[in-house]
């Protein structure tokens, strides 16, 4: 059974902020954790609410993010989304050390200043 | 922080730079040319959760994940390169979410730092916490906004929720009720709730005036004085919401127009021969009983029933019960706030005064009453002496109980009337 990552994005870094973020890179996997799907999705404008609304409709089990609202956080912890906020990076090298099994929430992933 | 930066900043071998910054009651980061932390002080590791060691050398994007970094960084070119120096220095408004997820409207400002032969050392970013400011606007705001409706009892409560259906609705609606039960700030409440919002509220007011000219205000005219086309109310009203504040006062051939408008959504200026295609959500209200001006033939029957598909009847306080106190309650924390008055509450005396009132004139009354009582109360407590004289009338007859004093009056008809006790 695979499933789906949504990482925000600002340029190629994981977007700062989840409300502002304009662009999402949702990656499929399958179960052993191989990449079957890579899609770059261009958001119609930056709003939470229907970026909550996306990661539903799409069936995301796991969002990459920066910094995120508590009520949004909260709201797809509630439709069973797992949610590693608070990441400050490469969004590829986020990802990858998702499936490494590697990223923690408020992970600083930039070369020589990680701190978590 | 970085020393060499340190030492240029204060053209000293200051090693203190760091403690003067935390002593600061406000953010404060030094970064460096392409905006990469190098320092934060004791404030703005509070505001953002991140201390210093956490984010050193990280872009400050990630750090204060502020609305005015993503878009419109004012250190920031378009292409994410640095700007030009004196790009910044300009203050902007806007949020961040800290490490505890939590959103902060804040204040920057981004100062650029030169050494003395004008090449770039660093930026500082002072960051100025607007929680307290921004929610003492969003109260007062809230508090003073003309279309604000509030009611406790079962009635309102009822109203208050079925609101937006009724408003997202788009159906013309009949509101009634007598003068000053809050008709206009309902129909103000049903645009504001509507997907018309953005688009414009016109409150028509049919006041008696020959019919030609009533028609050309109404509905336009193809050719106004200046040869142009001026536009009536309802083309005024494109897309949003026309008021009729009170139906009744509008002739019977305007009604006819207006039934017209309603079926086939289009218009026709007076002295043209093409029909206007018009999207206007109508509402109308009358103080009076719509059946009553139906039988009396004030009121087009088709228009009517054309209207009447949504009523919204709003009741006149004396039926709201618990509602006065809310809304005395309500009231006097609006004006306390607006008059910038440390007025707390009613005494007991002039609580039994207001509490035992009918209230002709419904909240209008109620609510101007608060205001003049705010407005001449010196102190804390709004005394019998800071309401209208002809609230406590019977007072000045030498009463000391007010509520037993209070004589006992069918229901009120006129518009000042003493005060009396309740059944």
């Amino acid at each position: 059974m695979g499933k789906k990552i949504l990482v925000t994005l600002y340029r190629d870094e994981v977007a700062p902020r989840f409300d502002l973020c304009s662009e999402v890179l949702l990656v499929t996997v399958d179960a052993t954790g191989h990449e079957v799907r890579r899609q770059d999705l261009v958001l119609a404008h930056s709003s939470a609410d229907d970026l909550c609304d996306l990661i539903l409709d799409r069936e995301v089990a796991v969002v990459i993010t920066g910094g995120i609202e508590e009520e949004h956080y909260h709201y797809l912890r509630w439709k069973r989304v797992e949610v590693i906020d608070g990441v400050a990076g490469l969004s590829g090298e986020a990802l990858a050390l998702y499936l490494r099994g590697e990223l923690e929430p408020g992970a600083i992933l930039f070369k020589g200043l990680s701190h978590e | 922080m970085d020393q060499n930066i340190l030492e240029s900043l204060s053209g000293l071998d200051r090693a203190d730079l760091p403690r003067i910054l935390s002593a600061l009651p406000f953010g404060v980061a030094v970064l460096d040319a392409e905006r990469r932390t190098l320092f934060l002080n004791r404030a703005l590791e509070s505001l953002t959760g991140f201390s210093t060691a956490d984010v050193a050398g990280v872009f400050c994007r990630h750090v204060l994940r502020g609305s005015f970094c993503l878009h419109g960084c004012p250190c920031l070119s378009q292409g994410g390169e640095s700007a030009a120096p004196d790009a910044c220095g300009e203050s902007r408004e806007g949020t961040l979410i800290n490490r505890h997820r939590r959103k902060i409207p804040v204040r920057l400002t981004s100062l650029p730092i030169l050494d003395r032969a004008g090449n770039f050392l660093c930026t500082l970013d002072v960051l100025e916490d607007l929680s307290a400011l921004k929610d003492m606007e969003t109260r007062l705001s809230i508090s003073a906004s003309p279309g604000q409706m509030v009611g406790r009892c079962a009635v309102m409560e009822h109203l208050l929720r079925i609101l937006p259906a009724v408003a997202q609705s788009g159906s013309p609606v009949l509101l009634t009720g007598e003068s000053g039960t809050g008709k206009d700030l309902l129909a103000e409440a049903l645009h504001r709730f509507s997907p018309r919002t953005r688009e414009s509220f016109v409150r028509v007011n049919a006041t008696p005036m020959p019919e030609a000219l009533l028609d050309a205000e109404l509905f336009g005219q193809a050719e106004g004085p200046d040869g142009l086309p001026r536009p009536g109310k309802f083309q005024l009203a494109q897309n949003g919401t026309l008021y009729l504040s009170e139906i009744a006062d509008m002739p019977l051939a305007q009604q006819g127009r207006l039934l017209r408008l309603l079926d086939e959504k289009a218009v026709l200026p007076a002295g043209g021969d093409r029909p206007m295609h018009l999207n206007v959500r109508v509402v109308a209200a009358t103080g009076r009983d719509p059946e009553e001006m139906v039988k009396a033939g004030l009121l087009r029957e088709d228009l009517f029933h054309r209207l009447n598909a949504v009523r919204l009847h709003l009741p006149p306080l004396r039926e709201r019960g618990e509602d006065v106190g809310f809304l005395l309650a309500h009231y006097l924390k609006l004006f306390a706030a607006k008059f910038r008055k440390q007025v707390l509450g009613f005494s007991d005396k002039a609580q039994a005064l207001l509490a035992s009132y009918d209230y002709p004139g419904n909240v209008r009354e109620l609510r101007n009453m608060v205001e003049y009582a705010v407005m001449v109360c010196p102190g804390e407590t709004i005394q019998p002496e800071h309401l209208p004289a002809h609230l406590r009338f019977p007072l000045a007859a030498g009463a000391t109980d007010a509520a037993q004093a209070l004589p006992a009056q069918g229901k009120p008809s006129g518009a000042h009337k003493p005060a009396r006790k309740k059944a």
